[in-house]
C-alpha cells in the first residue's frame, strides 16, 4: 500500500476497476446482473423524493448504466449529468424522463466548477474510491450552497459469508489466508467523513439486503458480472481451484438453508448531507436556553416515580 | 474489451462447477462439517486438518467431471 499526498491511501487499482466494469458492461447478458444496482438505485430515488424540492441541475457520479435517473421524474430533477469511469456502461444508459449528459470521468477527479449542482447522487460506486474524504470534499465543492448529496455505498459487513468461507478454506487447504473481499467503510465512520468534508444536517442509515443464491459459484459469477470483482492492490491475483471447491462446501455447511440456497448479505449505507447555507436551521445561540440542564435530572426522577407507581400497582 | 480474455475463460470453466458440485453434496457436507466444527470446538483449524475429507470431495468432483466428458 503506498500513500498519496495528503495522507490519502492508495488501496484500489482504479485502472483495473475500469477494465472490470467495461468487461461486465459488454457481456451479452449484462442486464442480468443489474438487480442490486436497480434496487439500490430506486431506494436512492426514494430518498430524493423525500426532499420537497425541484432540483434544476443534478449529477450522478459513478452512474453505471444510470440506475437512479430512471426512477426520477422531471418534476424532481430537471437536468442531469451522468459520469462513470467506464464508457461502455455509459453507452448502455437507461431511458429517463429528463435530459441527460454523459461524461466519462473518474469519481476521484470531478471535472466540474465550484457551486455547479443543486443535487449530487451516487449509488454503489463510492466503495471503490481510494480517497473517500477527498471525493466527498469534491462533491461538497461542486454543490451549490444549500445543495444536497444523497449517496449509497456497500460497506459494513457486506459479503461476510463469502469472506469467512474463503478464509476457512484457505486456512485448511493452504495454511494461511489473504484478503479476497475488498475492505469496507464502517457505518460509524461515515458521519465523521461527511462532517469533515463540510456537510451538515447529516442522515446516515443502513439497509441490509440479503440475496439467495443456488451456491457460492453463482455468487462469485454474479459479482464478476456486476463488475464488482476485487481490485485492491494487495489482492491475491489467483484463487486456487482446490480452495474454491473447499470454500463452496464450507459456505453451504455454515450458511446454507434447508431448501438448498445460500444467502449473501449486502449492507447498503445510505448518506445524506447538505452544503451549509444561511437559510438552514442552526443550533440555538449559546445561553439562549430557558430551562437549565441541571433540572433535567428532576424531570427524569419525577417521571420515573410515576412509572414506578404504575409498575407496582 | 470484448472477446476472450482471462475473465471469460475462467468464467467458462466455472460455469460447470455448480452441476458437478451438486453431485458431490454428501462429500461436501462431510468436509464442511469437519472445517466448521473447528469454529466452535477447542480444536484449532490447521492446514490439512480435513485432508481426508477434502480428498474424498475432490475425487468425487473429478469423477463427476470425467463422466460429463464421456
Amino acid at each position: 500500500m503506498s500513500s498519496r499526498p495528503g495522507g490519502a491511501m492508495n488501496v484500489f487499482n482504479r485502472n483495473m476497476k475500469r477494465k472490470q466494469k467495461t468487461w461486465a458492461a459488454t457481456l451479452p447478458d449484462s442486464e442480468k446482473y443489474d438487480y442490486l444496482r436497480d434496487e439500490v438505485g430506486s431506494r436512492v430515488a426514494d430518498r430524493i423524493y423525500d426532499i420537497a424540492r425541484t432540483f434544476p441541475l443534478a449529477l450522478d457520479m459513478g452512474c453505471g448504466k444510470s440506475h437512479i435517473a430512471e426512477h426520477l421524474s422531471k418534476d424532481v430533477v430537471e437536468q442531469m449529468f451522468l459520469t462513470d469511469i467506464s464508457d461502455a456502461s455509459l453507452r448502455m444508459e437507461r431511458q429517463s424522463e429528463m435530459p441527460t449528459h454523459c461524461m466519462m470521468a473518474d469519481e476521484e477527479f470531478l471535472p466540474f466548477q465550484e457551486n455547479t449542482f443543486d443535487l449530487v447522487v451516487s449509488s454503489l460506486s463510492l466503495h471503490w474510491i481510494n480517497d473517500l474524504p477527498g471525493a466527498l470534499r469534491q462533491v461538497h465543492r461542486v454543490l451549490k450552497p444549500d445543495g444536497v448529496f444523497v449517496g449509497a455505498m456497500v460497506g459494513g459487513e457486506t459479503l461476510y459469508e463469502l469472506r469467512c468461507s474463503l478464509q476457512l478454506a484457505e486456512l485448511e487447504r493452504e495454511g494461511g489466508f489473504a484478503p479476497h473481499i475488498s475492505p469496507y467503510t464502517a457505518v460509524t465512520d461515515l458521519g465523521n467523513l461527511l462532517g469533515q468534508a463540510g456537510f451538515n444536517m447529516l442522515t446516515v442509515d443502513v439497509d441490509e439486503i440479503q440475496v439467495h443464491y443456488p451456491g457460492m459459484f453463482e455468487i462469485m459469477s454474479d459479482l464478476q458480472g456486476m463488475g464488482e470483482s476485487n481490485c485492491a492492490w494487495n489482492r491475491k491475483p489467483m484463487l486456487h481451484r482446490d480452495t474454491i471447491l473447499a470454500a463452496a462446501a464450507i459456505y453451504k455447511e455454515m450458511y446454507g438453508s434447508e431448501d438448498g440456497f445460500v444467502p449473501a448479505t449486502f449492507d447498503i449505507l445510505f448518506m445524506i448531507g447538505w452544503k451549509p447555507h444561511e437559510s438552514q436551521a442552526k443550533p440555538a445561540k449559546r445561553g439562549s436556553a430557558t430551562v437549565s440542564f441541571a433540572d433535567l435530572a428532576k424531570i427524569r426522577s419525577q417521571t420515573s416515580i410515576n412509572t414506578d407507581k404504575s409498575d407496582t400497582s | 474489451m470484448t472477446g476472450r480474455n482471462v475473465w471469460s475463460s475462467s468464467r467458462e470453466r466455472m460455469r460447470r462447477f455448480p452441476e458437478l458440485f451438486a453431485r458431490c453434496s454428501a462429500e461436501a457436507a462431510v468436509y464442511g462439517k469437519c472445517v466448521v466444527s473447528t469454529t466452535s470446538g477447542k480444536q484449532e483449524l490447521q492446514k490439512d486438518l480435513c485432508l481426508k475429507e477434502f480428498e474424498a470431495l475432490k475425487t468425487c468432483f473429478i469423477n463427476a467431471a470425467k463422466q460429463r466428458m464421456k
